[in-house]
């Protein structure tokens, strides 16, 4: 007993003082600054392959230079790309807006009837593994050059995301909110209501966030056929490349990127409004 | 929703009693026996307790005795119009504030918004969580959880009040004090509680009855009445007769888990 308090090594553990909650600008810096960081690396990183390029090879990869004086610098290229971003939003827009309620309908169908589940999972699964680019051809013999084509690549491309995550979020309830809701008579459109679909929100999100980044590059994707007419950015993509003008398609490459990450922070943002006060996976 | 073979029919409980089991026994699909043979009767306004062998089929009673699931045989009578049920967690809704969760219940009965509110308000001081009204559970300790959780069920003024094991997972301290919460409520309200728990003291200082189940499938094998007056003093539990019970349930118990 004695030899083990001899070889015990005693500390002394200052006190921490209360943390002060953090600034708003100190907020910013901290959640800015790795991405800033990262980003410049990556304007590094870039920049050392440009030169290490031979000379007649470096049209590949435009300078900031160039990107400026042949694409974002000229306001006739600057209105083009905003209004092309604007029909990939549209493109998107329609199609999530076809897909969100069908693929919450889908979830709640496999929920409610197992039978039904069985059925139409595995087709879900067989959607998915479907390589969409490889049957555009087929959906613009099928469906023309319109809207529709483009919408329906961006539903196959978002719908899986949704009822998966919603059958498996509405089949974690706890098992005794049920009872509880079950002792009182409840029918299961009240508990779907009140009990499985609040508690199933949060990974219906992730699905959700998930869904909308793909949208976004689903509506790009659905324009890589359809060469004619007012496009959005993918037609921009395609063009820009045909012409040989690089430094536009990098600039139509950052519109793209720009997009789909507002989408997500944007379905951030949204998620932790609405349930930071409740649940654990979203950030404070 | 365990759709039921037979509509209940409405019957009087023979003897008078509030809550009785005759013969009952529940065979779950797989087989396995939850209850078998299992008799009981509880007089209107009794606190029972039942103890027995960790799954000897207690929370299957309490199961069956609410309606949760349908029993395989035997027959079975209670008054389910106004049941209080907490179970072994607190059970709250994460993503309602304290108010909301003890109004839960009101809602699904569908009382008018202003007696929810009403209501909750007072249930929510009765079990002292008076300030907490606009938290989320997620911010409440374990005991102010379930003191959430009884206040929830206590708004229904329940007419029989059941308890699976609703303090096994607190500390001493708090279980003593939601104990007399508990009997405090019982006085005020004289409702029939059946109240489920591993702990014989528990058992014999909340209860005007200890009933102990034999190992699975679990029937009723000793039955002891307390008969010490309600309310009941925290130091009862340092007095000779109070111990001299526990040692009987508790020698009851044992042969049950020996068979
Ligand atoms: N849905 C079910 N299907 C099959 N067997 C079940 C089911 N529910 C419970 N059982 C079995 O029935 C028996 C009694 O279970 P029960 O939950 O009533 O025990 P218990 O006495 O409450 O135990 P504990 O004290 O540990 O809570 C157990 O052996 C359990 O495995
Ligand atoms: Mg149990």
């Amino acid at each position: 007993m004695s030899e083990i308090a001899k070889k015990a090594k005693v500390e002394v553990y200052p006190p921490q003082p209360v943390p002060t909650p953090p600034t708003l600008t100190k907020r910013l810096i901290l959640n800015l600054m790795p991405p800033v960081i990262l980003g410049i690396g990556v304007i590094i990183a870039y920049a050392l392959v440009r030169n290490s390029l031979p000379p007649h090879r470096q049209f590949l990869m435009p300078s900031a230079g160039g990107l400026w004086e042949l694409a974002l610098g000229l306001p006739d290229f600057r209105r083009e790309l905003l209004a092309r971003t604007g029909v990939t939003i549209g493109i998107a827009l329609t199609g999530l807006a076809v897909t969100i309620p069908t693929a919450i309908a889908v979830g709640i169908i496999m929920f409610r009837f197992y039978t039904l589940e069985k059925a139409i999972f595995p087709f879900l699964v067989a959607l998915q593994s479907v390589p969409v680019m490889a049957i555009i051809p087929l959906i613009q013999s099928a469906l023309g050059f319109g809207l529709a084509p483009k919408v329906l690549i961006v539903v196959l491309f978002t719908f899986f995301a949704i009822p998966t995550t919603l059958l498996l979020g509405l089949k974690s309830v706890d098992k005794n909110i049920l009872n509880l809701f079950r002792l009182q008579g409840a029918s299961w459109w009240v508990m779907l209501r009140k009990a499985c679909f609040p508690s199933a929100a949060p990974t219906l999100f992730a699905g959700l966030k998930i869904s909308g980044s793909l949208a976004v590059i689903a509506a790009i994707v659905s324009e890589l056929f359809f060469l004619s007419g007012e496009g959005g950015l993918g037609q921009l993509l395609m063009n820009s490349k045909i012409d040989f003008k690089y430094e536009q398609m990098y600039a139509a490459l950052i519109a793209s990127s720009i997009l789909s990450i507002s989408v997500y922070l944007l379905f951030n943002w949204l998620g932790n409004r609405l349930f930071s006060h409740w649940h654990e996976s979203s950030e404070k | 929703m365990s759709s039921s073979p037979q509509t209940p029919m409405e019957a009087p409980a023979p003897g008078g009693n509030a809550i009785v089991f005759d013969n009952v026994s529940m065979t779950f699909p797989d087989g396995t026996e939850g209850l078998k043979g299992t008799d009981l009767a509880i007089r209107p306004g009794e606190f029972v307790s039942v103890v027995g062998p960790s799954g000897c089929g207690k929370s299957t009673l309490l199961k069956v005795a609410s309606g949760l699931v349908r029993h395989t045989g035997g027959e079975v009578w209670v008054d389910r119009a106004q049941l209080g049920y907490t179970f072994q967690d607190a059970t709250l809704l994460p993503w309602r504030k304290v108010i909301d969760n003890v109004a839960l219940l009101m809602e699904l009965r569908g009382y008018p918004a202003a007696e929810r509110r009403r209501i909750a308000q007072e249930k929510i001081e009765l079990v002292g969580l008076k300030g907490f009204e606009n938290s989320y559970p997620q911010r409440l300790s374990g005991g102010m959880k379930m003191r959430a959780s009884l206040a929830r069920s206590l708004a229904l003024n329940p007419a029989v009040f059941m308890f699976d094991e609703p303090f096994g997972a607190l500390d001493e301290i708090t279980r003593e004090r939601l104990n007399d919460e508990v009997i405090e409520f019982y006085t005020r309200e004289g409702f029939t509680g059946i109240f489920i728990t591993h702990s014989i003291p528990e058992a014999v200082y909340m209860s005007s009855k200890v009933v102990v189940m034999s190992a699975r499938p679990g029937r009723i094998v000793a039955q002891f009445d307390i008969p010490f007056a309600y309310p009941r003093h925290p130091d009862l539990r340092y007095e000779p007769e109070f111990s001299k019970l526990s040692g009987e349930v508790s020698k009851a118990l044992r042969a049950a888990i020996e068979g």
